[in-house]
C-alpha cells in the first residue's frame, strides 16, 4: 500500500497524459462522424439507386469489419502497399490516422441510427408540408429534423459511450492511450516496473468520465422530451 | 433476384482488382527494396526512426522524459555517426515487421533476440548481447523446479510469437500465448498459469523485491541467446551499423555505455 502511494504521483501523471489522448480521439472522432454520418444517411436513402447502392455497401464493409482491422488497414496500408508512409511514424500520424479509422466507422453506425429517425417520422407530416407548399429543405429542416434528434438521442448516448471505451483499440497501432500508458508499468517505466495496478486503475477514468457523460445526455434527453 | 445477382458480380469483380493490384505492388516493392540505398534514404530524410518498446535497461524514459538506455543511447550515437538526428517512437511489438516494411520506422533496436522469425523478415546486425530465457515461478515453489525435467507438468504462460514460445515449443510444454511478456507474468501471478518464460533482463527488472511480483521469481534458464538490431530486408543499414559497433566496442565506448546500465556482463565482443 505504502508503495503505490509513492508510485500514485508519477502513475497519475501519466495516466493523465495518455487519458488526454483518450479524450482527444473521443471529441475529434464525434465531431467528424455527427455530420459524416448525417451524408451517408442522405446516401443511402437516396433515390438514385447507384449511389445508395454503394453508400450500402461502405456500411456493410465498415460494419462487418472489426475497428482493429480497419486501424491497423488504414495506418500501415499506404507504407506496405502503396509505399508512401502518408502517416509518418510519429504520434500526430498515428493519431490522424486513428482519427480516420474511427470517423469512418462512426459515421456508418450513427448513419444507420439517422435513417431510422428520419424514417420515424410519420410521412403525413411530409405529405402535410407538401400540401402547404414548402420545398423539400424546408421541410427537413424546419419539420423533421427535430423530432429525429429527439428520437436518436437514446441510441446515440448508447454508441457514445460505446465509443469512449473503444478508443482503447487505436493502442494496436502504437496510439498512446490510457491503458498503453498503464500498461507501461507492467514493463516497465519511469523508474516504476512490475506494476499491475495502474492498468486497472485506468477504470476509473472511463467510469468517471462515462459518468459524466450519461448524466449530460440524461438531461438533453429530458430538454427534447416535448415532442411527442 | 437480379439486382442481387448483380451486385455480387461487381463485389467480386472489385475484390479480384484489389487482389491483382495486391500482387503486382508486392514484386515491385522486394525490387525496390533491394536497389535503393537504405542508408541515403535516413540521410536524405536526416532522421533515423527508432521503433522501441517500453524495456528497462534497453529502452525507457528517464524522469524528463526522454529515452535512456542502451540501446537508446546507441541507437542516438550511431544516428550522430550517421549525421542524423534519432527519433523513438513507441510501437506494439506484434506489428514491427509492418511497422518496418511501411516505413513508418527505420528500424527496431529493442533488446531484440534474433529468433528466425525476426532473421527471416529482416536486415540484421551482428548480435551486441547475450540474452536468455528464463522461468519464471511462484517464490515458495521455486525449489520444486530447478530443471528442465521438473517442467513438463505445468501450465506455462508465454509471449505470443516471442523467444520463449520457440523454447516452450521445443520442450514441448503446455502454453498458453499472452500478448505481451508483462501479461505472462501476470497469468502466473493471477494463478491463471503455473510459470511464465521471459527474457533474463526483462526477469530482472519484473520479478522480486519492490515490485508488485514480490512473491514470484525466477529458476533457470532455457538457453542463450543474442540481441541484435533490425533493419528493412535488403537494407545497407546493418552494414554501416557493424562498422560503428565494430569502432564503437574498439574504442571502448559501448563497453562504457553498457556499465552505466548494468548490462556490461551480457555485452559481446565485436
Amino acid at each position: 500500500m505504502e508503495q503505490i502511494l509513492e508510485q500514485l504521483p508519477i502513475v497519475i501523471k501519466s495516466l493523465n497524459i495518455g487519458f488526454l489522448q483518450t479524450l482527444k480521439l473521443f471529441f475529434v472522432t464525434l465531431i467528424g462522424a455527427f455530420p459524416l454520418g448525417l451524408i451517408i444517411a442522405f446516401g443511402s436513402m437516396s433515390r438514385f439507386k447507384p449511389l445508395s447502392y454503394f453508400t450500402k455497401i461502405i456500411v456493410w464493409i465498415v460494419r462487418g469489419t472489426p475497428l482493429m482491422i480497419q486501424l491497423l488497414i488504414i495506418y500501415y496500408f499506404p507504407g506496405l502497399v502503396l509505399h508512401n508512409p502518408i502517416w509518418g511514424g510519429g504520434e500526430t500520424g498515428r493519431f490522424l490516422a486513428a482519427a480516420v479509422s474511427f470517423i469512418l466507422n462512426y459515421a456508418c453506425y450513427f448513419s444507420e441510427i439517422y435513417r431510422g429517425g428520419i424514417q420515424g417520422v410519420p410521412a403525413g407530416q411530409e405529405e402535410a408540408g407538401l400540401v402547404l407548399g414548402m420545398t423539400k429543405s424546408q421541410i427537413f429542416f424546419k419539420v423533421t429534423l427535430l423530432q429525429m434528434i429527439k428520437r436518436i438521442v437514446p441510441p446515440m448516448s448508447n454508441e457514445i459511450i460505446t465509443l469512449v471505451k473503444d478508443t482503447s483499440l487505436a493502442r494496436i497501432i502504437a496510439l498512446q492511450e490510457i491503458i498503453w500508458a498503464g500498461q507501461a508499468f507492467m514493463k516497465g517505466s519511469q523508474g516504476i516496473s512490475g506494476a499491475i495496478w495502474p492498468l486497472f486503475f485506468t477504470a476509473v477514468y472511463y467510469l468517471i468520465f462515462n459518468g459524466i457523460l450519461t448524466v449530460l445526455l440524461g438531461r438533453l434527453e429530458k430538454k427534447l422530451s416535448y415532442f411527442k | 433476384m437480379k439486382k442481387i445477382t448483380l451486385l455480387m458480380m461487381s463485389l467480386l469483380m472489385a475484390f479480384s482488382m484489389t487482389a491483382c493490384g495486391n500482387s503486382d505492388k508486392k514484386e515491385t516493392s522486394s525490387d525496390a527494396a533491394s536497389s535503393e540505398s537504405d542508408l541515403s534514404y535516413i540521410k536524405d530524410k536526416g532522421t533515423l526512426v527508432v521503433g522501441i518498446t517500453d524495456f528497462e535497461p534497453m529502452d525507457y524514459k528517464d524522469s524528463n522524459g526522454e529515452w535512456i538506455g542502451f540501446d537508446a543511447d546507441m541507437a542516438t550515437a550511431f544516428a550522430e555517426s550517421l549525421g542524423v538526428k534519432v527519433e523513438f517512437v513507441e510501437i506494439d511489438w506484434d506489428n514491427k515487421i509492418m511497422e518496418l516494411d511501411g516505413k513508418t520506422i527505420d528500424c527496431v533496436w529493442n533488446g531484440m533476440t534474433l529468433v528466425d522469425e525476426v532473421v527471416n523478415s529482416m536486415e540484421c546486425s551482428n548480435a551486441y548481447c547475450n540474452n536468455a530465457q528464463i522461468v519464471v515461478v511462484p517464490a515458495d515453489k521455486a525449489d520444486l523446479y530447478q530443471d528442465v525435467d521438473s517442467l513438463s507438468d505445468l501450465t506455462f504462460a508465454v509471449e505470443a510469437g516471442s523467444a520463449g514460445e520457440e523454447q516452450a515449443n521445443a520442450l514441448g510444454l503446455n502454453y498458453t500465448a499472452v500478448k505481451a511478456q508483462a501479461d505472462a507474468v501476470m497469468e502466473v501471478a493471477a494463478g491463471t498459469s503455473d510459470a511464465a518464460i521471459i527474457d533474463s533482463l526483462m526477469a530482472a527488472a519484473m520479478v522480486g523485491e519492490g515490485t508488485s511480483y514480490a512473491d514470484l521469481t525466477y529458476t533457470i534458464g532455457l538457453n542463450s541467446e543474442k540481441y541484435g538490431v533490425g533493419f528493412r530486408k535488403g537494407s545497407d543499414l546493418a552494414a554501416a551499423l557493424n562498422d560503428f559497433f565494430a569502432s564503437s566496442y574498439a574504442d571502448g565506448s559501448m563497453q562504457e555505455c553498457a556499465e552505466k546500465y548494468g548490462v556490461q556482463a551480457a555485452i559481446i565482443a565485436q
